[in-house]
């Protein structure tokens, strides 16, 4: 979701030459070749420990540091040639400082002892006390590794990264000749992040992320149309030698062809079926930032106060997941130093908690989910999704589409947002079919689906035996942060959910 | 070639040193051309809560993005380490990187002929915003949310409210002979409400204000009550059925709706036949009066600079004239492809390679009052905020989420939402049947209400 106030003051700040703050990509540092394994910190104890002693020079209830030093690597490919290669160096620390409910934040590049110290005073301004308590810095901690790479993106070559556009490229332009143009982008991003807090917590973590994809416009006699996939995760480059560039290429290309003569889609309340996988962008948008717990301890969000109740069909299980090995949104411990879990969000229907950072937790008298996350040490925590799914249910896909008489089929999306406040969501329908007398028929273009999150889940009436999560595409923005994550859904039927489309209402609809 | 922003402020030496630095290593080094593009940036944010401080954030950041050709091969690179001895094996990974890269001719900077007619002025940059104390933010921060939340007992909390200063300088150097920086002040006030029903439904709104000169900020009672009213006018909201109706767009929706047309007529897309309107330069593509130009010479302007990401002099240019469509937008390499001149609209960041942009639109306002807009209609939607991205460039279609209120022989009635309104822009363009006269001249990009006279909403 974004934040409205958020985007408005982006809104300036993101258009052409004026620099924002809080610039996607994170350049800095030049560091060596590739970061060492997980074990050596970026700070050493003794800095840590004067860096925390600034920032609770004023009081306070905790202070932690966060640093970072990453490169990022990326090529683009169009009209049939990788058009840019491009490294970003990004490297320094954030200093945040926590009283009650207030936050001082600071940070600044490098790791400039001075610097790190002078930033740490700006994050304390906030307090107005005595200084605070620091527990001893624990010995700086081992994580664990769920997300094993046998090669880092940053080891192969910058040829090997860049002929898997190219390989795509010629599957594309080969799976029909209305293709006539493919985009596609490969970035990968390696990073080094220490934790340390004045609760003890030392911790060391390296960050392997990588992304692939291709977007092709097909070309029909009268009308244009466009396809997108792609893939990553947090493994190692080996992840290419399973995921096909030739086989996401082709995807691509055939979603644009499939979608050649659509027409408008049908407008009003229908009968939706949801493909598997990236269809789970729908939880996220309809429930999963509902639950984040920020939005809860303000009031603001439309599930606060209701845990323990029904907020969905008795189908539906949402559970959010930091440990799957290798998945976008997998991480072995969140951005504040705190093991990810598996969270069950919903059960049978039932609201069984929130997605829950560090301060949100002190304020609310809960425990940290593992859930506070940043999109780097520019930006502070807040409580986020990690890897957000639908549980299987037993009912077989077909059986699925058959029951429906007359309805709409989603199969690919392009993007979601939600408002917290009335629960409104939209997604995009990338690539959409009519449904008649329990088949698959018409393409369907432009659609975009409408509704309100607990409403939506309580008419979810059958759900699929065929679990998947999305290629590893996903990118969740939240008051102008970013970060990757991960959606994952059977298919679904939905009884009733509007269609947002360009066709006339039909009679009698009005 | 300096504009006289960066002698009254910022940039500082040292940033425009080490890009001098990186060009002439690259240049050394074997690069055909290089250019080095410079951003330093001093962020403060301060939000309150329940009458105190919530969040104060304070920054620095700068850094250096280089763009080298060698054998005309692209490679980019960005840094934020600019110490001396760092420079060199910078620019020897970002050359290594381009080897990679497919030959294009087009791959150059912009010419000597490109760069010529100097740099204009914009007095964007305010000494007064620059000093102004932390305890300022502070006050100002805690007053907006005070005067919001007063507005009305419905309002419960604060999404929230804040009040903030960044200042920013840029600069580019390139081996073609662009050398230029410039620096902006920008202060915002903002306020976000969440008011709740007797029911339990709740409903988020916001206002805020952001401008380079202190003097010209909207008064923070203005905002404080803006947001409120904003807020607990959507309470009770409704879905309506679906429907053929007259729809009118509140000037932030205009704006929406004009930075998705405009990302048509980037001229990359067009030569690639990728957008929409690729085949329609010269014609009518909408209402005769739909008129929208780029002001990157506005005085004062938010997104105002003397210079585009690869220091090419920007102009004011009309883009649609009383509904046909003037001109393409074009960085150097796109306009080398497209056998077009630079139109000085590359943007960018230090971390990017630049991309088609455009600083400051404008929607030119119309004579109906904004009032009028409503009048004569039998049953319509006045929208005044919507979701999802909107225009799809390649297709021309366009459909979001939206929310706004129902209009009523002539009058608003109830707020609605949870509902969609889609067209082919096509259409949408040539639908606007009037322009009222309220130009809304918060932030970059300014525009007024606008009326469709159909559009396909998509409800019950």
């Amino acid at each position: 979701m974004n934040d409205p106030t958020e985007m408005d003051r982006r809104q300036f700040m993101a258009t052409g030459a004026v620099v924002t703050a809080a610039a996607a990509m994170v350049p800095g540092v030049v560091a060596a070749q590739s970061l060492g394994g997980p074990g050596k910190p970026l700070l050493d104890e003794a800095v840590v420990k004067r860096v925390l002693e600034a920032a609770m020079s004023r009081g306070g209830d905790y202070a932690d540091v966060f640093a970072q030093d990453s490169v990022s690597t990326s090529f683009s490919l169009e009209e049939n040639k990788v058009r840019s290669a491009q490294v970003g160096y990004g490297a320094g620390v954030g200093v945040r400082v926590l009283v009650g409910q207030k936050i001082g934040y600071a940070f600044c590049e490098g790791f400039d002892e001075q610097r790190l110290i002078e930033t740490a005073k700006a994050a304390s301004y906030i307090a107005d006390a005595k200084p605070g308590q620091i527990a001893r810095i624990g010995a700086h901690d081992a994580v664990a590794e769920i997300n094993r790479a046998r090669v880092a993106p940053e080891d192969a070559s910058a040829a090997a990264r860049a002929e898997l556009l190219l390989r795509g490229n010629e599957a594309a332009h080969g799976f029909d000749q209305r293709v006539a143009q493919v985009m596609g982008a490969y970035f990968d991003t390696e990073s080094l992040i220490t934790i340390a807090n004045t609760d003890g917590v030392f911790a060391t973590d390296r960050r392997l992320l990588h992304r692939l994809h291709f977007s092709v416009i097909a070309q029909g006699e009268s009308d244009r149309r466009t396809g997108f996939y792609g893939g990553g995760g947090r493994n190692g480059f080996e992840f290419f030698e399973e995921f096909s560039p030739e086989d996401a290429a082709r995807e691509a290309a055939r979603q644009a062809t499939a979608q050649l003569g659509a027409i408008d889609a049908p407008v009003g309340e229908q009968v939706v079926v949801l493909a598997n996988g990236w269809s789970g962008i729908l939880l996220h948008e309809a429930v999963g930032h509902g639950l984040e717990a920020d939005f809860i301890r303000k009031g603001t969000s439309l599930y606060t106060g209701k845990v323990g109740q029904k907020v969905a069909s008795d189908l539906c299980t949402v559970i959010d997941e930091g440990v799957i090995p290798g998945r976008r949104g997998s991480l072995a411990i969140d951005d504040e130093g705190i093991a990810t879990q598996r969270k069950v969000l919903i059960e049978n229907g039932i609201l069984r908690g929130y997605m829950v950072d560090r301060q949100n937790a002190r304020l609310m008298g809960l425990s940290s989910t593992g859930s506070g996350r940043r999109e780097s040490f520019r930006h502070y925590v807040m409580p986020r999704m990690t890897n957000t799914y639908l549980a299987p249910g037993k009912d077989k896909p077909e059986d699925i589409i058959s029951s429906v008489k007359s309805g709409f089929y989603a199969k690919n999306f392009g993007g979601g947002q939600v408002d917290i406040s009335n629960g409104n969501f939209v997604f995009e329908v990338a690539e959409g079919y009519l449904i008649e007398n329990g088949e698959l028929t018409r393409p369907v273009k432009g659609a975009t689906l409408i509704g309100v999150g607990p409403e939506v889940l309580r008419q979810v009436s059958m759900v699929g035996d065929d679990p998947k999560l999305d290629p590893g595409i996903g990118t969740c923005g939240k008051n102008g942060q970013s970060v990757p994550v991960g959606v994952g859904l059977p298919h679904v039927r939905i009884d009733k959910l509007t269609v947002g489309g360009a066709s006339k209402p039909m009679a009698g609809m009005v | 070639m300096k504009s006289s922003e960066s002698m009254a402020s910022a940039l500082s030496p040292e940033l425009m040193n080490a890009a001098r630095r990186c060009v002439e290593l690259a240049r050394k080094k074997g690069a055909d051309e290089a250019e080095a593009y410079v951003e330093n940036g001093r962020n403060l944010d301060v939000t309150a809560r329940e009458g105190a401080v919530e969040t104060v954030k304070q920054s620095e950041s700068m850094g250096l993005g280089l763009r080298v050709f060698q054998g005309r091969k692209l490679g980019f690179g960005s840094t934020s380490d600019l110490r001396a001895d760092r420079l060199e094996p910078f620019v020897e990974r970002v050359l290594a990187l381009a080897k990679v890269t497919a030959q294009d001719e087009n791959n150059r900077l912009p010419a000597a002929d490109d760069l010529r007619g100097g740099y204009a002025t914009q007095d964007t940059f305010d000494p007064e915003v620059a000093k102004l104390p932390m305890d300022w933010f502070v006050a100002r921060s805690i007053e907006v949310e005070k005067i919001a939340m007063a507005y009305d007992k419905r309002i419960k909390t604060m999404n929230s409210a804040g009040a903030g200063r960044y200042i920013a300088s840029w600069g580019v150097v390139g081996s073609s002979g662009a050398e230029a920086s410039a620096a902006s002040t920008y202060v915002w006030i903002v306020a976000s409400p969440y008011a709740e029903d007797e029911n339990g439904a709740g409903q988020t709104g916001w206002a805020y204000d952001t401008r380079c000169h202190l003097g010209e900020m909207m008064s923070v009672d203005a905002i404080g009550r803006e947001a409120g009213k904003r807020t607990v006018d959507m309470l009770g909201a409704q879905k309506i059925p679906s429907g053929n109706m007259p729809v009118v767009f509140h000037p932030e929706m205009t704006k929406g709706f004009m930075q998705g047309l405009i990302g048509a007529l980037n001229g990359d897309l067009v030569f690639k036949k990728s957008s929409f309107l690729h085949d329609r330069l010269g014609q009518g593509i909408a209402s005769p009066l739909v008129t929208i130009a780029e002001e990157p010479n506005r005085p004062r302007g938010t997104s105002s600079t003397p210079f585009d990401g690869e220091g090419v002099p920007t102009r004011n240019k009309t883009l649609v004239d009383k509904g046909t469509l003037t001109t393409f937008l074009y960085d150097t390499y796109t306009a080398s492809k497209a056998g077009a001149k630079s139109t000085g609209n590359a943007a960018r960041s230090y971390g990017s390679l630049p991309s088609i942009g455009t600083f400051n639109l404008r929607w030119t306002p119309g004579e109906t009052k904004a009032a009028d807009l409503f009048a004569g209609i039998e049953r319509g939607l006045f929208v005044t905020r919507m979701m999802g991205r909107g225009v799809n460039v390649v297709t021309g279609d366009y459909s979001r989420g939206a929310q706004g209120f129902l209009i009523e022989k002539g009058a608003i009635t109830t707020p609605v939402q949870e509902i969609t309104v889609a067209a082919h822009m096509n259409d949408m363009m040539r639908a606007i049947d009037a322009v009222g006269d309220d130009l809304d001249t918060r932030g970059g990009t300014w525009a007024p209400s606008i009326r469709f006279g159909e559009l396909t909403v998509s409800g019950k």
